[in-house]
């Protein structure tokens, strides 16, 4: 649209003298060329010269403060300035005509009645009329302009609830790695054939993730208590599988479990953490993960003490680009993601999101 | 005489399953060397020299892949690897042996007969470079690093496996190069690297190592600080040694904007 960058001097042309324009300006001049041609005593020629320059004038006048000047005070309406310089360019116009049309000849026009009457003639039919002609041509521009906001504003919706959809639908495919699941499973199996004690809790903990990783299409928001219940599983999963390289802490505001996130969002964090941080680092780390109720903000953070951000991380940013599209399509512009490397190793992981309670 | 094997898994669960499974399958067989990782494990082997190799695939810093690159063709490697589409698809076309997570029994069967009649035969093992070459870049996915990543130390009689990120700095010693480096606990150790120190920065990272010296050269995150002497000369500190080395004047360029 046109609000984007400033047209140029080419377009400015196209629009002024575009078919649209031409189809009104043209069939007006036609008409009174042949309502005069039944009385006019010289040529035609300078009739059909004098009408079709006062009609184009008018409409390069409209044209003209159509565009220029490109601001104007905010008490001055643009239509009224185009529909008083159409009106008030009429008689200058007209005279421009004569003079030009009778060069030469003496007496000049305006000592010559039968001219001078004509000019009062052509100067008042187009002082009634150029107006009216402007006026009619804006309202038709504000009913356009009307039609492509509302088409423009029923593809902005479809294109949201597409990406929602396209959200959720990456949701759906993004869960349970086989990878992380088989690697579990054999963990497990070996639990049960040794005759562990923990083997009924790591079960437990791996069906707490795997019902929680299994997305519910018709439930777009969790709340942060289900999330917390997601990650701890996870965790004590990882845990289970890897004792000497991974430690990890959860530290929540008990208020903070009712409130409203889109699924996912603690654990893609801790996910990523693992994944990136502690998995590929020999000695593992520590994940500590804090969620706390600032004000009317709930701030998430999972630090760990792993490798960090590293040139070759791979699908880091799949990951934290689907939360972040989740998290805008739940609350806007007001979540944030933030990713910041910690001294001497490892990576702070900070969402924000504002307050919204849902029922545990 | 019995035959020797190594199991490197970083989930301890899986070490204890595979070595449990192969005491079943394979009487015969010693376990000599339990690994968590793929450094502890070309160091064990370079030290042990066990007939057989489990290597899981993903394992943190050297990966098995990696792992088996050092190894080579001085003993028979079996992969470990939990259901992985890329890993599955580059070993089922060609001659690398795998097993997959939880590893079955019927499947741990087939793979120790043929290590039985392979040994037996006493066949020498297959190069596998390219195989290994053509599964690290499936399994990651991307074009390995065209700079050494890791490098093999003599260390007296033992064989160390050091990650190029921890290493000081190196220095030239005739035909070898003298690496200097420190462990994750930050604790200094030096050693011997077969290789000369102009060939050995033609392989490394540009951006990392930096000669300051004919004959040394410096791994810029290791460096504390430098101190400028004058306009000639400057000696550079290091993090984690109390060694000075002095910037000769043909390197300085290198430190006029530090």
């Amino acid at each position: 649209m046109d609000q984007s960058s400033p047209p140029t001097v080419g377009q400015h042309l196209r629009r002024i003298y575009g078919w649209p324009r031409l189809r009104v300006v043209l069939p007006v001049c036609l008409f009174w060329i042949a309502m005069f041609s039944m009385t006019w005593e010289v040529a035609y020629w300078i009739l059909a010269a004098r009408i079709l320059f006062i009609g184009l004038s008018a409409l390069t006048i409209f044209g003209i403060f159509e565009y220029w000047p490109r601001r104007l005070p905010g008490w001055v309406a643009r239509w009224v300035v185009q529909v008083v310089m159409v009106g008030a360019i009429i008689p200058v116009v007209v005279a421009i005509g004569y003079t030009v049309t009778t060069i030469g000849l003496d007496p000049p026009w305006w000592r010559d009645n039968p001219r001078l009457e004509g000019f009062f003639v052509f100067t008042f039919l187009g002082m009634l009329q150029a107006p009216w002609i402007s006026v009619a041509a804006l309202l038709k521009k504000i009913k356009n302009e009307a039609l492509t906001q509302a088409l423009t504003f029923d593809l902005e919706r479809s294109q949201y609830e597409k990406q929602a959809l396209n959200a959720r639908l990456r949701l759906l495919q993004a869960q349970v790695e086989p990878h992380f699941l088989f690697n579990t499973l054999a963990n497990v199996r070996e639990l049960v054939i040794t005759g562990s004690p923990h083997a009924p809790k790591v079960l437990n903990s791996l069906i707490a993730y795997l019902r929680a990783a299994v997305p519910r299409l018709n439930q777009p928001m969790a709340n942060m208590g289900q999330e917390l219940d997601l990650v701890r599983a996870y965790l004590e999963v990882m845990h289970m599988r890897m004792p000497d390289r991974l430690q990890f802490t959860l530290h929540a505001d008990e208020s903070a479990r009712a409130l409203l996130c889109p699924p996912m969002t603690l654990l893609t964090l801790v996910e990523n953490a693992m994944r990136h941080g502690i998995d590929p680092a020999e000695e593992g780390g520590r994940i500590d993960i804090r969620v706390i109720l600032q004000g009317t903000e709930c701030v998430a953070e999972v630090v760990d003490t792993g490798l960090g951000v590293h040139k070759t991380s791979e699908g880091l940013g799949t990951g934290l680009a689907n939360l972040r599209e989740r998290l805008q399509l739940a609350f806007g512009d007001d979540a944030t993601v933030m990713l910041t490397p910690v001294q001497p190793r490892g990576t702070l992981a900070v969402v924000r999101f504002p307050v919204k309670r849902g029922d545990e | 005489m019995m035959p020797t094997a190594l199991i490197a898994d970083d989930e301890p669960l899986l070490r204890e399953s595979l070595k449990r499974l192969l005491a079943q399958t394979w009487p015969e067989l010693k376990v000599v060397a339990i690994e968590r990782n793929g450094r502890a494990a070309v160091e064990s082997f370079e030290a042990l020299k066990p007939d057989v190799c489990f290597l899981d695939v993903h394992m943190p810093g050297l990966s098995g892949i990696e792992a088996a690159r050092f190894i080579g063709r001085r003993a028979h490697i079996v992969f470990v690897t939990a259901f992985d589409q890329y890993a599955v698809q580059a070993f089922d076309q060609g001659a690398l042996d795998y097993l997959v997570k939880p590893v079955e029994i019927a499947r741990l069967n087939d793979t120790v007969a043929r290590l039985q009649s392979r040994l037996q035969a006493a066949q020498s093992i297959p190069d596998t470079e390219a195989l290994l070459d053509q599964l690290a870049a499936r399994v990651y996915k991307h074009a390995q690093p065209q700079t050494l990543r890791w490098l093999r130390i003599s260390v007296g009689k033992t064989l160390r496996v050091v990650s190029v990120d921890e290493i000081d700095f190196l220095r030239s010693d005739n035909k070898y190069t003298l690496v200097a480096w420190h462990d994750a606990s930050g604790k200094p150790a030096e050693g011997l690297l077969r290789t000369p120190l102009k060939d050995l920065i033609a392989q490394l990272d540009a951006e990392q190592f930096v000669q300051i010296h004919r004959a040394v050269a410096v791994n810029i995150t290791a460096i504390s600080h430098v101190v400028r002497d004058d306009s000639e000369k400057a000696s550079i500190h290091l993090k984690h040694r109390t060694d000075v080395l002095p910037v000769s004047r043909t390197f300085i360029h290198h430190f006029k904007m530090m």
